[in-house]
């Protein structure tokens, strides 16, 4: 007997259906029995807001705020104290704090050659990453929606299965297998008669090397996320432009593509803040290496906040960051969007 | 323009292990410039066959021409037919404009002012210009379907096809767009396969209606023809509303009798020659009270049309309805006896169920009579 028949079985017995109907009276008796305060409602959708409020929306804001300071070190004493009898209420301080007004952006903006080298690296990655990805991930979603194809769900499985893997597991295993000298990579390049790269030892080749590391990660999850969406196209759009006359090519340019508009505007949307969020790959793979070719924006903001203490500087970057990658999404969907 | 024929059209679906048979062994010829449709019930392998002839189904056995050229293993692109779908699939992200053009953008040279005259041309035969620019979603069903319309036409094509193109379409517009396309077609003189589960619809505007069931062709004529002379019961059953009276009778010489206190004494007894048994069929709008009538039945509910009175009634368990004047409204449960003339009467095999008497009565009264000369 399967489970299913199982189950079927005790929900049909007699004493299955009185319990049942037993919690269901007793389920409408609570509800009967609560009283209707007023703003009750507010009450069970509050969990939200507090947990939104101290987690997001407070670390947001300090985080505005603290990119205007110098951090100088752990704060003792009140920020402020409230006397209401024998009760006191007292925020403490959270840091010891100069204002610096503009000036850690002005040194951002203008004077930090290594900022700087962050923003371009993670701009190469971000232009070679999102089209590839795009174009990948439409490409293997459409094998893998053609009616030919057989084993879809072992396939679909197979790609996807890299979004479930460790960020740091992964990227040791790249870290191996790109190594220069004893990588697998090369050693294959090299007994085909090819001449091994240096993946890791070249800055542009390094940059490379952690977009195919990203590429292989993220690929499976946008190709399903495409794959949902070629599947939501009405086939008789297709049936109806192979009456029009259209051939296989003009089916995709005239019936896929604009139906997949927005589902592949969500993709480069998520793909833009995610290579701009890149950080365990150059971390664990090149170490933002060589020669700082791969340090990214990230990793500059985590050695500033977490290895040299400057919080508000690190602050400040990260508000850059953040008002960069908005603008690029905004831009994205702006003109990608249609009219929709 | 085309003659389309059909030959042995066989369509299975379903691969290896369960064969479902959507269409079966239909031969079949759409006369050039002929309005023909396909009505049946859910199921019954007519939206099949016209996707056969269209080329969006692979066709299992027989061949489709188009005037004598073999299309069967052509491409639907290739065949120069239009098509308009049940939900009219206009491409959403395209205009008006752009949808009654992709055709000709698609399968001709036409430079674009070329297509634009066109589409402004089609625009106007289908009362739709000031829509150009709208997408399809701004527009109501009609319009919607108007656009779908414009988009088959466009192109000259040899074959329509029209797959359901009025069922979401609300009652009243339904029955214009039902006028309007039987003028544009005859305007256009375009062969078109229409599909239907609508037998009124099917009487109303098809030249020839083929009457499908089970993936077989049950009967192909016109409105007429399918009502008058059925081939066999589900024919009969199926075309005319509300539908056919049908039992079982025992034949006892020349009388029919019961179920249920039924007797009627034929007098031409041929078709009965060598039965014990016959299917039995009436239509409600034959059936008259009469006071010694062969039907003795109990009225269950009376339906008032207005022009007309549906009479619903038992004659023993048999259900029986009747088309009756409005102005004879009997009350619920009474009993009431009707009757109806030999001309009428329909008879099948109750094993074949193929017809053994159809209606006889005159038709085609001398109309000329009524002609006035002065409004010719």
């Amino acid at each position: 007997m399967t489970l299913g028949a199982i189950i079927s079985k005790i929900q049909s017995s007699h004493s299955y259906k009185r319990a049942s109907d037993q919690l269901r009276y007793k389920r409408q008796t609570i509800a009967e029995w609560l009283p209707t305060l007023p703003g009750l409602p507010y009450l069970y959708i509050s969990p939200f807001f507090i947990l939104f409020g101290i987690f997001l929306l407070f670390p947001t804001v300090y985080t505005l705020y603290l990119s205007f300071f110098t951090y100088l070190g752990v704060a003792d004493g009140n920020l402020f104290e409230i006397q209401l009898g024998a009760v006191e209420i007292a925020i403490p301080r959270i840091a010891n704090l100069e204002f610096a007004g503009l000036s850690n952006y002005e040194r951002l903006l203008l004077r930090d050659s290594l900022f700087h080298r962050s923003m371009y690296n993670t701009a190469f990655i971000f232009f070679v990453q999102v089209p590839l990805m795009v174009i990948l991930g439409m490409a293997t979603a459409l094998v893998l929606d053609a009616k030919f194809i057989r084993a879809k769900g072992l396939f679909r499985t197979l790609i996807a299965l890299p979004v479930a893997t460790g960020l740091v597991a992964y990227s040791t295993i790249f870290l191996l297998l790109f190594n220069d000298d004893i990588g697998l990579i090369n050693y294959m390049l090299e007994s085909v008669g090819a001449t091994a790269i240096p993946w890791l030892t070249d800055g542009f080749w390094a940059r490379i090397t952690l977009v195919i590391a990203v590429t292989w990660r993220w690929l499976g999850y946008n190709m399903i996320i495409i794959l949902a969406g070629l599947q939501t196209v009405p086939q008789q759009l297709y049936e109806a432009a192979e009456i029009d006359g259209a051939s296989r090519w003009q089916k995709f340019r005239y019936v896929t593509l604009p139906q997949l508009r927005p589902v592949l505007l969500f993709v480069v949307v998520t793909s833009t803040i995610g290579t701009f969020q890149i950080f365990a790959e150059p971390y664990v793979i090149t170490g933002g290496g060589p020669g700082n070719a791969t340090i990214t924006v990230v990793q500059y903001i985590y050695e500033q906040a977490f290895l040299q203490f400057n919080l508000g500087y690190a602050s400040a970057a990260s508000v850059i960051l953040v008002t960069m990658v908005s603008i690029l999404s905004i831009l994205q969907i702006k003109y990608g969007g249609g009219e929709d | 323009m085309a003659t389309i024929d059909i030959t042995n059209l066989r369509k299975e679906f379903g691969d290896d292990g369960e064969q479902i048979v959507a269409v079966d062994d239909v031969d079949l010829t759409i006369e050039d410039g002929e309005f023909l449709v396909f009505v049946g019930p859910s199921g019954c392998g007519k939206t099949t066959t016209l996707r056969c002839i269209g080329g969006l189904e692979d066709v299992t056995e027989g061949t489709i021409e188009f005037d004598g050229t073999d299309v069967t293993d052509e491409r639907a692109r290739e065949r120069n037919v239009a098509m308009v779908f049940q939900n009219y699939a206009l491409y959403p992200h395209m205009t008006v404009e752009r949808n009654i053009g992709f055709p000709l953008k698609l399968s001709t040279k036409q430079s674009s002012e070329e297509i634009s005259a066109r589409v402004t041309e089609v625009a106007e035969l289908l009362g739709i210009e000031p829509l150009l620019n709208k997408k399809p979603k701004e527009l109501s069903g009609g319009q919607q379907q108007r656009v779908a319309l414009g988009r088959a036409i466009i192109r000259d094509p040899e074959v329509f096809l029209m797959d359901e193109p009025l069922s979401n379409l609300d009652a009243k517009l339904r029955s214009t767009m039902r006028t309007e396309l039987q003028e544009l077609q005859k305007e256009l003189s375009v062969t078109t396969a229409y599909v239907t589960h609508d037998q009124t619809e099917a009487m109303a505007m098809g030249d020839r209606i083929a009457v499908l069931n089970h993936g077989q062709l049950q009967q192909v004529g016109t409105a007429e023809e399918v009502y008058r002379s059925p081939t066999n019961e589900f024919v009969a059953g199926f075309i005319g509303s509300p539908s056919i009276n049908l039992f079982t009778a025992a034949v006892d010489g020349n009388t029919l009798t019961g179920p249920d206190g039924f007797t009627y004494t034929l007098e031409d007894t041929a078709p009965l020659e060598g039965r014990d048994r016959v299917r039995v069929g009436v239509r409600p709008e034959d059936l008259t009270p009469v006071s010694d009538g062969s039907m003795p039945c109990d009225v269950t509910v009376v339906e008032q049309m207005g022009n007309e009175n549906f009479l619903y009634a038992e004659m023993g368990d048999i259900d029986l309805t009747a088309r009756i004047e409005s102005r004879l409204n009997p009350a619920e449960d009474i009993g009431i006896t009707f009757g109806f003339e030999e001309e009428d009467l329909y008879l099948f095999d109750p094993q074949t169920s193929s017809a053994l008497k159809t209606k006889t009565s005159e038709t085609n009264v001398d109309y000329q009579q009524y002609v006035q000369t002065g409004n010719v």
